[in-house]
């Protein structure tokens, strides 16, 4: 693991007058410096080495934020965008201290929705359960797209680090889908990035609905961890909710059954997500708390959201699956599907929680802490990476908890071992284990999402180097001062 | 794991906070209506005002990462213990949350004292058994009012709020259990230790405690009844977890009623011809699950109108005046309150009525404070203005 390396923060300006200045900016009651404010923000669910911010700060508009970033750029000052925290790679635990800006106790407003081009425009602390409800409330007859996550993680963050969605097999990452960015530079300029880019002052509500065809800026910002500039407004495709629901489950008697099932499922074009789990943690989702798999049981299995406009099309959906599955068995596997709901009434309604996203999901809160390797994946490679996970998870005595994707018509996977654990008790075992499986997955060519700078680390030895020498420069030009999230990336 | 004292009366959920909670932030919204449930958060907004980072503050002060400063006073105490936390929480340790808070409460208490003026509760119990002050009622006059025995099947546990603010419940009560022929007597109370309880101060606790316990067995009684939800969650739950056997019943004056109209012995009159919201009060709904038996009620008074706030049972916003608030941040509880009363009025009804005198004091406070039109009444107020049948 890096390092994290001091960094003083007040050799040019004192504590006292930083603090009097975002009184000034903010308000006293939004501001705070007493550690037991900002021990919270110090520390999240996962591994990553706790740090204290100096100051937390809870902005209501842009004007606060230009004057912030400016006087922080003046005095080389780290300010840390917090949303919600949930983004399980510690990247806003503010590794060189500074301010942490909370964006997801007032600006979290839901702007625009355009029922016309199908979008929300959101500020960074929309959640996803509060965009769910106002769309069920407002236009039942659009949905976004949800992941796994809990219902008080933000939209916008995670859309910003390519987080998965409920869509997937269908329209990749979360960021694939982004239409336009507003975001406040290092040098205190509001830009505004995507066909919103019109307009001297402000942009139409009406004019987020395309990422291109300009040139692309909007890639400055996305997967940069918060280290390029702050994101204050966000648009986000939505989709047409199709009225005809039939979730599938899917249970692989074989250990690596599940990977020729979902490249051949992801290029037929039929279900919107196939989320595959170790079936321990299966087991977890409907109830049974004991994470084991014993003998004779499916080792994996995938829950299958699938939508329709009609009872014909959802039928003929079924039968191409039902065909994949046919054809896969022939083939040597051991493949069954079930319809997911007549198998949740054995349970309990908890274990339809999964396709009633966001929702909590069952086995992930179980302790304190939760870390994963999460990382998109060349597909061709999940027999590999199944197999040689399963082994280090047997060395280290750790249940299996894989989760497999097929991501945006079979283009690409994720493969993600997920770690929850006590932080208290077992976090060195689980970190061990995690180091090795993602040394394994690396040399797979796996590349992980909402990284942490430990992990970045060891990417940094592997990447090109004129990736590496072209991303410092950018960083570089975009935050010559190291102000934004210092520490990400190994910046 | 760090040493945890084990004269703590809340060690073990103390050591569960250390284990659980990943900071998902699920407890700040009711879940899957994601409605804002959590006062405290809402008003101070800080991480540390809400229920997943009251469990850091627990962690940091007993690691040592955070040393006890007065500035912990209030993320520690600024907090209702409303629960909506805890059920908006879906991890193993949702139940412990308020648990938790307490425990953390009674940390605070030992090292930094508690928010200003809830100091008071105890003192003032020392001085008169009852939180509020006033001289102590041993219940006598109303026994030989009301023509109440030595000793009887039931003890109606009047409780503090309803004999020294809310008489008007108290007579209510007291003149339906005679009404209703139910052989019972009052006891020389002390405060059922709800509010001690609640903020953390605890060295009565035991000695309070075990003194009523005491009165009702010498009463004869087998069944307690009260009307009021805190001590009905007190006498229910704290008395066990405080390591009381009880044998007796508790009941809270609603479920009588309910009984009472199960079995046909009580049937309801006349009309109240009024449009009328039910508030859930945390102490019965959220703690308790109770949520359905008072609606069963008010739907059999003939003529009630009974209508819905947005946020209702479990997902119920609090009145404001719990968890020691009240006292210690009285403005504060008047805003809490404020933002119910602004969802009773858009259910238009003029009457907001709840099973708990400690919410009607609040909810009445801040009407008047704030100037809206609510007449707030209990349940057995309501019953106490109808023709009841009594068989």
């Amino acid at each position: 693991m890096t390092t994290i390396q001091q960094r003083n923060v007040f050799e040019r300006i004192s504590k006292d007058n930083v603090y009097s200045k975002l009184v000034k900016i903010f308000g006293r009651d939004y501001v705070s410096d007493k550690d037991v404010d900002l021990y919270p923000y110090s520390q999240d669910m996962t591994e990553n080495k706790p740090h204290m911010p100096d100051f937390v700060v809870i902005p209501q508009n842009n004007e606060q934020l230009i004057e912030l970033v400016k006087f922080c750029n003046e005095f080389s000052i780290p300010i840390v965008p917090y949303a919600t925290g949930n983004n399980v790679g510690g990247l806003t635990i503010p590794d060189y201290g500074g301010i942490i800006v909370d964006f997801g106790k007032k600006m979290n407003k839901i702007l625009h929705i355009d029922d016309n081009m199908m979008y929300a425009l959101l500020e960074p602390g929309v959640t996803f359960g509060q965009l769910k409800k106002h769309l069920e409330e407002n236009y039942p007859q659009l949905r976004y797209s949800f992941p796994n996550a809990p219902p008080y993680s933000g939209v916008v963050g995670n859309v910003l680090l390519s987080g998965m969605t409920n869509l997937a097999a269908k329209i990749g990452s979360m960021a694939d889908s982004i239409n336009g960015l507003e975001v406040i530079t290092a040098d205190g300029n509001v830009a505004r990035i995507g066909s919103c880019f019109y307009g001297k002052d402000k942009a139409d509500d009406d004019s987020w609905w395309c990422r291109y065809p300009m040139p692309d800026l909007l890639g400055l910002f996305v997967n940069f961890q918060g280290m390029t500039g702050l994101v204050t407004k966000c648009a986000v495709q939505l989709w047409p909710k199709e009225p005809i629901e039939k979730p599938q489950l899917v249970v692989f008697f074989g250990l690596t059954d599940v990977a020729p099932f979902l490249r051949e499922v992801g290029r037929a074009d039929i279900v919107n997500d196939v989320a595959a789990f170790s079936v321990e943690v299966a087991k977890m989702e409907v109830g049974i708390p004991e994470p084991v798999r014993y003998p004779e049981e499916p080792p994996y299995t995938a829950v299958v959201p699938m939508s329709a406009k009609t009872e014909n099309q959802m039928n003929a959906k079924l039968e191409i699956l039902n065909n994949i599955i046919e054809k896969l068995n022939n083939e040597g596997t051991n493949i069954h599907l079930i319809d997911y709901r007549e198998f949740a009434k054995l349970f309990n309604l908890k274990a339809l929680n999964i396709f009633n996203l966001p929702s909590q999901i069952l086995s992930l809160h179980e302790y304190s802490g939760l870390t994963w390797f999460g990382a998109y994946a060349p597909s061709h490679k999940f027999e590999e990476l199944i197999e040689k996970t399963d082994e280090l998870y047997r060395k280290h005595g750790v249940p299996p908890f894989n989760y497999l994707k097929i991501m945006k018509g079979g283009h690409y996977g994720i493969f993600r071992p997920i770690f929850r654990f006590k932080k208290f008790k077992d976090q060195d075992k689980i970190v061990k284990l995690l180091e090795e499986i993602a040394d394994v997955c690396i040399d797979l060519g796996c590349i992980p999402y909402k990284t942490p700078s430990w992990i970045t680390a060891k990417l940094r030895e592997k990447i090109n180097p004129g990736w590496l020498a072209l991303f410092e420069k950018i960083k570089d030009c975009m935050d010559p001062n190291n102000i934004f999230n210092p520490g990400r990336w190994n910046t | 794991m760090v040493e945890i004292d084990d004269n703590l009366i809340g060690k073990d959920v103390l050591e569960m906070a250390f284990e659980r909670c990943i900071k998902c932030s699920t407890c700040k919204y009711s879940y899957k209506d994601f409605e804002k449930s959590c006062p405290s958060g809402e008003k101070f907004l800080f991480e540390s005002y809400w229920a997943s980072g009251r469990i850091r503050i627990i962690r940091g002060v007993l690691n040592g990462d955070l040393e006890w400063t007065e500035d912990l006073i209030d993320p520690i105490f600024a907090c209702t213990t409303c629960g909506a936390c805890m059920d908006a929480c879906q991890a193993p340790h949702a139940d412990y949350i308020v648990e938790m808070i307490e425990a953390l409460r009674e940390l605070a208490v030992k090292n930094i004292g508690s928010a200003e003026n809830q100091k008071f509760l105890v003192s003032r119990c020392e001085d008169s058994c009852n939180p509020y002050g006033e001289a102590n009622s041993d219940n006598s006059e109303l026994k030989e009012e009301y023509e109440l025995p030595e000793k009887a099947e039931w003890v109606y546990f009047i409780g503090c709020t309803s004999n020294y603010r809310q008489k008007s419940l108290r007579d209510s009560t007291l003149r339906f259990l005679k009404k209703a022929d139910i052989d019972f007597t009052l006891i020389d109370e002390h405060c059922c230790t709800s509010p001690m309880i609640r903020t953390g101060q605890l060295t009565i606790v035991d000695e309070y405690m075990k003194y009523n316990i005491d009165r009702i067995k010498k009463a004869g009684a087998t069944k307690v009844i009260t009307s009021c939800a805190g001590c009905y969650k007190t006498l229910t739950k704290d008395f066990e977890r405080f390591g009381n056997n009880l044998d007796f019943e508790i009941y809270h004056s609603l479920e009588l009623v309910k009984k009472l109209l199960d079995e046909k012995k009580i049937e309801f009159k006349s009309e109240y011809n009024k449009t009328v919201t039910y508030h859930d009060p945390c102490h019965l709904g959220r703690h308790m699950g109770i949520y359905e038996l008072p609606r069963e009620i008010y739907k059999q008074i003939p003529g009630l109108n009974l209508v819905e706030m947005k946020r209702n049972r479990n997902f119920a916003w609090c009145c404001g005046a719990g968890g020691g608030v009240k006292i210690g941040y009285p403005d504060w509880a008047l805003e809490i309150s404020k933002d119910r009363l602004e969802e009773a009025k858009e259910t238009g009804a003029t009457i907001i009525t709840s099973t708990c005198p400690f919410c009607k004091t609040n909810l009445s406070d801040a009407s008047a404070h704030y100037k809206f039109d609510f007449q707030v009444l209990d349940l057995m107020e309501i019953l106490d203005q109808i023709e009841v049948l009594f068989g």
